[in-house]
């Protein structure tokens, strides 16, 4: 029976109709009668004492229901140190940490209720950067940093520090590295704190119904964290429970860290239970939730004249802000990534995460591996030009390669980390490499290329896991229902598509259920980490094979022969060796009817799942251990062209070639990867919290805060390698973040090779041009 | 969202509009002319800006009017940058225009507006300032015309209850030479680092700027300067320079310094340009 390929294939996503019409609902769009309003209240000041929060006037305000403070049910948070309280309690540690929350009947009357409130600070020294977090007798943001609870086990704060984890990745002989290295190249980078910046501002909705259920209503990576958040820290029943995610409109790791879900529980426990809605202005977006991290680093390398690179020394410091969230693990991403796909034998790593009291952070688009890429395709563009190499030719020569080893003396295989040699290869031919990397034009300007590789593994939980339950309807057609939140880059169809290759059939008898309900969806842990195509693309595939054996069960008795005879395609099941002779699956999914009116078997629930395996915690003292069971690898490239007579420039071209495994949906895939890409070059060349002396957030709204905007996009080239990987569902390997993570490395390279200076840090505007090459002050002539 | 009240009242007189505007003050209500609303909305959502009662122009026929009549070019308040645009009678100002905002709130953004808000580089005022038209004005004490020169230093200063009503531009400045330079820190549609405006009128070079001080300007010192032929282009870049003696910009757009260079670098290539246009 002949059957058409489901991978492989350009797939319209199954919401896409939804959403082109503006029929497609988020959570926002949720609008349910007398739910009440919740608006934050949020520190002026980034360090200090609350030495009184007056909240009469604003209790007395009109439709004020109820006005919270940090007094009010105190707890820490946090998924990896227990050091947050969603009300920040006797001190603020940010500015715009919130201070107290009003619910009132509507949204003006909870802002005016919230324009009521007195709040007295009594300020404490500032930690504005990481060099003064780290000074001895620095001002200490945690006093009890030493006595927080760390819900994970390998995460190590100091005491009486402001250092929340340090990792450490000790592999090989350093000693021998520098003693075989003929040429040592030093650098330093910083990397601002920059924001998601998704298009749907976070929001929750919070109820407590009198039976006790807490229904949570909220746009979020992490669904099923929530629930057993709350249940840790409020000791709520995880059962009474029911977490609700409908499509999210665009997340970028800024949805995964729980923050709004506590206060709009609070919320509504402050009010008997009622409904309470609250959601981010763009302004909360940016000052109140997390954004990404902030980075310093300090490298040397050193490699053989040949250009073998021997030793490699870094020090990464993690600006955290005021709260860790994943900030520790994100650093533990940089360590166990900072050689780049590169077989480097000799490595000393340390990664820092250090608490300032600038706005607190989370996860996004490529986990910290941003600033491990940034470090060394910067350094290895400085290495390459020291030893008159080709920035391509350095990158092959060190390629990593089978039976290489990873900083963490993990094992590489063509199939856990794919081919690297042969993305930098295609990616040299689709950028017209020959023609050269720096190219002057009649016109004055230079056009430059700069490349940059990257790998980057999930560093996920050892025991993540995820879920799949399949139902059938009464036309054979499959019901997919699993626990990742739909948050743009299409993966429930992905999910289908990989079902309805493994089912032989048309990916349009399957039905996917696109919410999330904690009560009903199976779990997967968090749609996170490039893995929802890994993690329930496997388990889709454990329930396909329930959901084939549970066919063939049935279906050998209704066609009397043996299951082992029996095959699927098309929805039917059919006899190997006489196709015409089959049943279909419609007249199964409910049982099997015999002629005479019996029937036997019942409804086909179909179930499969699966766990990380294998994965280790790293060695305190080496980062010897196994984070990850496979790592995705590609090259990137920007071209751009520079005009040194007023230091200015422009985007041309952004290339990536990234090793997929498989390619599952090839437009959806290359609209990922363009995407990222976008987002790269935003950070590359303008996104920027900025931050003034007492940590105060200068660009807060998006009139001030820039980032890459429709129609100023450089031409964009996507294109794929195929190695699979051997565990993975049809080969296929994450490639949601990676579109973002060399870009700001590859234009940071193109532009030092055009302006003939080292960028080290970002954003890289034409002012910071005209700044580095001429200090800053303007000579009239 | 917006916290407060406020009443909402759109006349269709201009003199209704001013007793609406002086029954409403003395109630207290600190009533504001309203065009486009872009300003208003995104400041009191954020508690910068407070009224309890606001008064859409945008219904007085007189404030609608563009046309060409008599030589002149006659704008009302109310008309928005889009059709500013899309009509564009003055070429220099359909320029400017186009690069504020973007084009959803070109369709919003009024002249009045533009020309009267609380944001700093007001640009379209850049064109009407070298072509030094006349501003319609009424408020309780009558009908006033007067040349832009005359009341705007570094903003156009009018009574609280007068309205703008029109702004009238001498139809022989809509065909001379002109040039317009926008620099922004990245993108096309932002707040200037600098804008310059400038026009060749008889042989003279007019210009004006937006961004490079707290206020939109004209300088006829700076023009002086630029005409004076004895002078070579390195001195008068120089002297321009120098003769800027107020406060140059300096926040997270761009440092005063480099807008300094900024405007060398403009003032440069204007020479250039418009020594083609001879």
């Amino acid at each position: 029976m002949e059957n058409i390929s489901q991978i492989g294939v350009t797939t319209i996503r199954k919401e896409a109709w939804d959403k082109v019409t503006g029929n497609a609902k988020y959570n926002s769009d949720d609008i349910r009668p007398n739910t009440l309003q919740a608006k934050i209240l949020t520190s002026t000041i980034a360090h200090g004492l609350i030495k009184s929060i007056n909240i009469e006037k604003a209790l007395n305000s009109k439709g004020v229901q109820a006005v919270i403070t940090g007094d009010y049910y105190p707890a820490l948070t946090g998924s990896i140190i227990n050091d947050r309280p969603p009300i920040a309690k006797d001190k603020v540690r940010y500015f715009g940490e919130p201070v107290a929350v009003v619910i009132a009947n509507s949204e003006e009357e909870a802002m005016a209720g919230v324009n009521l409130i007195e709040v007295e600070y009594t300020p404490l020294p500032v930690v504005a950067s990481v060099t003064e977090a780290l000074k001895p007798n620095a001002t200490l943001i945690h006093e009890n940093l030493g006595y927080y609870y760390c819900p994970d086990y390998t995460v190590y704060p100091v005491a009486h520090t402001n250092i929340a984890d340090h990792v450490k990745i000790r592999k090989g002989n350093m000693d021998l590295g520098w003693s075989e290295s003929d040429v040592i190249v030093e650098s330093t980078l910083y990397l601002p704190k920059s924001d998601h910046l998704a298009m749907e501002t976070r929001n929750t909705m919070a109820e407590i119904t009198p039976s006790g259920i807490v229904n949570i209503y909220t746009s979020s990576q992490s669904p099923f964290a929530v629930k057993e958040e709350l249940n840790k820290i409020y000791k709520i029943p995880e059962g009474n429970i029911i977490v609700h995610t409908p499509l999210v409109g665009g997340a970028f790791g800024g949805k995964a860290a729980i923050h709004l879900e506590y206060l709009a529980y609070l919320a509504s426990s402050a009010v008997d239970g009622r409904m309470v809605r609250i959601t981010n202005t763009r302004e909360d977006d940016i000052t109140i939730s997390p954004s990404k991290i902030a980075a310093e680093g300090k490298l040397k390398i050193g490699a053989t004249k040949d250009g073998i690179i021997k030793a490699l020394e870094c020090t990464y410091y993690i600006d955290c802000g005021a709260y860790a969230d994943t900030g520790p693990r994100m650093a533990k991403s940089i360590a166990i990534d900072c050689s780049g796909p590169y077989n480097i034998e000799n490595i000393h790593c340390d990664s820092i995460s250090v608490y300032t009291n600038h706005g607190y952070v989370t996860s996004l688009r490529g986990f910290g591996h941003g600033v491990c890429t940034f470090g060394i395709e910067r350094l290895l563009d400085k290495l390459a030009s020291k030893l008159n190499m080709d920035p391509f030719d350095i990158r092959i020569k060190n390629a990593i390669a089978e039976g290489n080893k990873s900083p963490t003396q993990d094992i590489i295989t063509l199939s856990n980390t794919g081919n690297i040699t042969a993305c930098l290869l295609k990616l040299k031919q689709v950028m017209n490499w020959n023609e050269g990397n720096i190219i002057k034009t009649d016109k004055g300007t230079i056009i430059t290329k700069g490349i940059a590789s990257l790998w980057k593994t999930s560093n996920s939980p050892t025991n993540a896991s995820s879920g799949v339950v399949l139902t059938l309807n009464d036309d054979g057609s499959i019901n997919l229902n699993f626990g990742a939140s739909e948050i743009g880059p299409g993966m429930k169809t992905t999910i289908a598509q990989i079902l309805a290759e493994r089912m032989k059939m048309d990916v349009e008898n399957i039905h996917v259920f696109m919410d999330v309900n904690t009560q009903i969806t199976p779990k997967h842990w968090k749609t996170v980490a490039s893995m929802t195509t890994f993690m329930v693309g496997n388990a889709v595939l454990n329930a396909a094979k329930d959901l084939i054996n549970q066919l063939k069960e049935i279906g050998g008795i209704a066609l009397k022969c043996s299951q082992d005879d029996l095959e699927i395609a098309n929805q039917k099941i059919y006899v190997v060796h006489r196709p015409d002779i089959f049943i279909s699956f419609k007249d199964l999914v409910n049982g099997y009817q015999y002629s005479s009116g019996k029937s036997i078997y019942g409804q086909i629930i179909a179930k499969g799942s699966y766990i990380t395996s294998g994965l280790t915690p790293l060695d305190k003292e080496t980062g010897k251990g196994k984070s990850a069971n496979s790592w995705t690898v590609a090259a990137q490239a920007v071209e751009i062209e520079y005009n040194p007579e007023n230091y200015s420039y422009r985007l041309l071209k952004a290339a990536t070639v990234i090793d997929a495994g498989k390619v599952i949906n090839p437009k959806a895939a290359r609209g990922v990867v363009m995407g990222g890409m976008s987002m790269g070059l935003g950070l590359a060349t303008r996104e920027d919290l900025i931050y003034d002396k007492e940590a105060i957030l200068q660009n807060s709204s998006l009139r001030t805060y820039k980032l890459l905007r429709f129609g100023e996009n450089p031409e964009y080239i996507v294109d794929f390698i195929e190695t699979p990987q051997i565990d993975a569902p049809y080969g296929a390997r994450g490639i949601a973040e990676h579109g973002t993570i060399g870009i700001p490395a590859a234009f940071a390279n193109a532009m030092s090779l055009a302006v003939g200076t080292e960028f080290d840090t970002l954003p890289i505007s034409n002012e910071v041009i005209w700044k580095t090459k001429t200090g800053g002050k303007y000579d009239s002539f | 969202m917006i916290a407060f009240d406020f009443e909402y009242y759109k006349p269709d007189t201009v003199e209704d509009a001013v007793k609406l505007y002086n029954k409403l003050n003395s109630n207290g209500k600190k009533p504001i002319y309203y065009g486009g609303g872009t300003e208003f909305i995104s400041m009191a959502r954020m508690n910068n800006r407070y009224t309890e009662a606001v008064i859409d122009i945008k219904g007085i026929p007189e404030c609608n009017v563009h046309e060409i009549k008599n030589n002149k070019l006659i704008m009302g308040s109310a008309i928005t940058l889009t059709d500013i645009s899309e009509a564009n009678y003055f070429p220099l100002l359909g320029y400017i225009v186009r690069r504020i905002a973007d084009h959803t709130i070109q369709d919003k953004i009024t002249l009045g507006g533009n020309l009267m808000g609380t944001i700093i580089y007001r640009e379209s005022i850049l064109a009407l300032l070298l072509s030094n038209c006349d501003i319609v004005l009424q408020g309780s004490k009558g009908k006033r015309v007067v040349p832009i020169s005359d009341i705007c230093d570094k903003k156009i200063g009018i009574e609280d209850d007068e309205i703008l009503i029109q702004v009238i531009v001498d139809e022989r400045f809509l065909s001379l030479p002109y040039l317009h330079v926008k620099r922004t820190k990245h993108e096309k549609i932002d707040y200037p680092l600098i804008t310059m405006a400038a026009i060749k009128d008889k042989n003279r070079t007019l210009i004006s700027f937006s961004g490079l001080c707290e206020y939109p300007f004209r300088s006829l010192k700076i023009e002086e300067i630029l005409n004076d032929s004895s002078l070579s282009k390195k001195e008068k870049i120089k002297k321009v320079i120098e003769s800027i003696t107020d406060k140059i910009l300096h926040d997270i757009g761009g440092s005063s310094e480099y807008r300094k260079f900024m405007l060398g670098d403009i003032l440069s290539r204007a020479f250039d340009k418009f020594q083609e246009v001879g």
